[in-house]
């Protein structure tokens, strides 16, 4: 078992494991955090599961944990580690159940006062809109040559059917569509899970939001990026529903026994891995292309259905009522990335386990309209506290394989917050704040309640500090809608 | 009838611990405690379909994870949920199980997937134990 005394402090916000730590590490493990944020990645599982990442075969410098690291399954949950390609491995455990849980921002013209005369009808309407829960998606029951086309075409598909426009494609990673997509390596089952759910948000930590823009902390940046002081935004945090999942479920399985054939040992079954350019890991990664393409339309379906929301509440009362999308990232995923290590140019899967993509200025993958900027990084917090909007820099480049922290990291456990509060009593103690809360479930609500989450500010002000993304804005929700 | 499982605190998902005075035991209480997770049964849940799950694996914690998400997976696919387990353990590896369901419930959480993580299944003096992280 790893100790806080077995660490190096190799700045004010990163320590680090040396390899020689345990005798099955191939890389160091390296944790961004503060010293009372890295004192608790030892009171769960998480550092040992940095740890047990190390030993993945292939990786390549060290294994990394975001200041909002806590304890997941295998991988701890804001983790990054890179493999080299074409022999290094990648993990589904890596990327997790919910492949391309991801976050969009919408940003408007309306300003708060504008909008609160009308909020609980727009959160109503907006609850009506897009379904959430544990049910079905807006989409209905999709055939399985459409749904082919939506593991395949992603976010393009959405748009090409009328739900958003080639803008939206451009502000999204990937453009929505991620290449090396299969549909023939998602299995029936997987599919059949799929079929009816498109369109919908799901339940557990996913919501779609109503926030105001509190904080402007870099004036021109947020003028590139549309984002005005006391204008309203729309956060959209959701996955690629149960077909992530059941793609997950089958590829940790398939490769307990694949590992195997390659001689793979690893101290926790929930790593199991295969080699890149294996058939093994060829079968999932073009899988996990499919379920990432499916969060995209996924994502992009249900902003449709947020501008027809908008449109039936506030037309004739608000001016402006276009929502236009800043972007959309994911923070569960791997990517075939290429980095300068060592002064040499080299080809990685980065796998981004709740940790989210931030790439600095000039890289081709930032979206052009950002590109001299670097790309918005977008990290939501919890539903009483406040999210942020970022940007990519160099740093990170250079760090952290282009990654940063993707939330605030759950501190309590579901139980331990519903025992702290029950949902009745946090939707009244938010509504006095002036948060309407529409959600499917009180008691999913407890869970989500924002004593179960780290500080977000201070998470934020460590990855800012660290220079693995610079703060841009600050937003606080005045509507929260959770499954 | 003494409740065969305990939920234990986990920061993001949900941990179960799980014993039976046997392996047959372990598994019925296993899928009992998924369903505690996952679904609200109504008072007197009628039965509305049997479904036979028949599975081999090389291992008997292979087992568990595939038969946990083998109810996962009916569950959704057919919007049910499953109150009363038969399950049978004819040689290591293998089961064949019938599942009694019921559309008398309500779904509370979703439950992603079950997992390999740090799960081994004991043998003890009183029978056998067993703990599962589910992704939620």
């Amino acid at each position: 078992m790893v100790k806080p005394t077995d660490f190096r402090r190799l700045s004010p916000f990163l320590w680090e494991l040396p390899k020689g730590a345990r005798a099955d590490m191939r890389v160091p493990a390296r944790i961004y955090a503060d010293e009372e944020f890295f004192e608790a990645a030892f009171e769960d599982r998480s550092a040992e599961q940095l740890v047990n990442t190390t030993t993945l075969p292939g990786l390549v410098a060290y294994a990394l944990a975001m200041p909002d690291i806590h304890q997941g399954y295998g991988f701890p949950i804001g983790g990054v580690a890179a493999t080299r390609l074409p022999s290094g491995v990648i993990s589904p455990g890596g990327v997790g159940y919910d492949i391309n849980c991801g976050v969009r921002v919408l940003t408007t013209h309306i300003a708060e006062e504008e909008v609160r005369p009308y909020l609980d009808p727009l959160m109503t309407a907006l609850f009506q809109h897009v379904p959430c829960g544990v049910g079905r998606g807006h989409a209905g029951a999709l055939g399985a040559k459409q749904l082919d086309q939506v593991l395949e075409r992603g976010a393009s598909w959405a748009v090409a059917m009328g739900f958003g426009t080639k803008e939206d494609l451009a502000h999204t990673e990937e453009q929505g569509t991620m290449e090396g997509a299969n549909a023939g390596a998602v299995s029936e089952r997987a599919k059949s899970r799929a079929k009816d759910q498109l369109g919908s948000l799901g339940s557990g930590n996913h919501f779609l939001e109503v926030d105001v823009i509190e904080q402007i902390y870099d004036p021109q940046v947020a003028a590139r990026f549309g984002l005005v002081e006391g204008n309203i935004v729309v956060w959209i945090h959701s996955g690629s529903r149960a077909l992530g999942h059941q793609v997950c479920t089958d590829a940790v399985r398939d490769l307990q026994s694949a590992m195997r054939n390659y001689g793979i040992q690893l101290p926790d079954r929930e790593l199991a891995c295969a080699p890149f350019d294996s058939p093994d890991g060829q079968r999932y990664f073009q899988a996990m292309v499919c379920a990432a393409n499916f969060a995209w339309a996924n994502r992009q379906m249900m902003t449709h259905l947020a501008r027809q929301a908008f449109e039936q509440v506030l037309a004739g009362k608000v001016k402006d009522r276009q929502l236009t999308l800043l972007y959309d990232v994911a923070h569960n995923i791997a990517k075939v990335e290429t980095y300068t290590i060592n002064g040499e140019r080299i080809k990685l899967c980065v796998h981004r386990k709740g940790a989210t993509r931030a790439f600095g200025p000039g890289h081709p993958a930032v979206p052009e309209a950002y590109r001299d900027l670097g790309q918005p990084v977008l990290i939501p917090g919890s539903m009483g506290s406040a999210s942020y909007i970022l940007v990519g820099t160099a740093g990170a480049m250079e760090q952290s394989f282009g990654s940063t922290c993707h939330g605030a990291g759950r501190v309590l456990s579901r139980h331990a917050a519903k025992r702290a509060v029950t949902g009745q009593a946090l939707r009244q103690e938010l509504g006095q704040e002036g948060i309407v809360i529409k959600a499917e479930s009180m008691s999913g609500l407890a869970e989500e309640a924002p004593e179960a989450y780290k500080d977000i500010d201070r998470v934020v002000e460590i990855v800012h500090q660290a220079g693995l993304a610079r703060r841009v804005a600050r937003t606080r929700p005045i509507g929260v809608m959770k499954g | 009838m003494e409740q065969g499982y305990r939920e234990i605190p986990h920061t993001a998902d949900v941990e179960l611990e799980v014993w039976g005075k046997d392996l047959p035991e372990l598994f019925t209480h296993a899928a009992q405690g998924l369903f505690s997770l996952a679904v609200r049964f109504d008072p007197e849940p009628r039965i509305s379909a049997h479904r036979v799950i028949n599975l081999s694996a090389p291992d008997w914690e292979t087992l568990l994870v595939d038969w946990l998400n083998e109810l996962i997976l009916l569950s959704d696919e057919n919007e049910e949920a499953y109150v009363a387990f038969e399950v049978e353990l004819p040689g290591v590896g293998q089961l064949s199980a019938r599942a009694c369901a019921t559309t008398d419930f309500t779904r509370t959480k979703v439950v992603k997937a079950a997992t390999f993580h740090n799960l081994t299944i004991k043998e003890g003096p009183e029978g056998v134990r067993a703990t599962i992280v589910f992704d939620v």
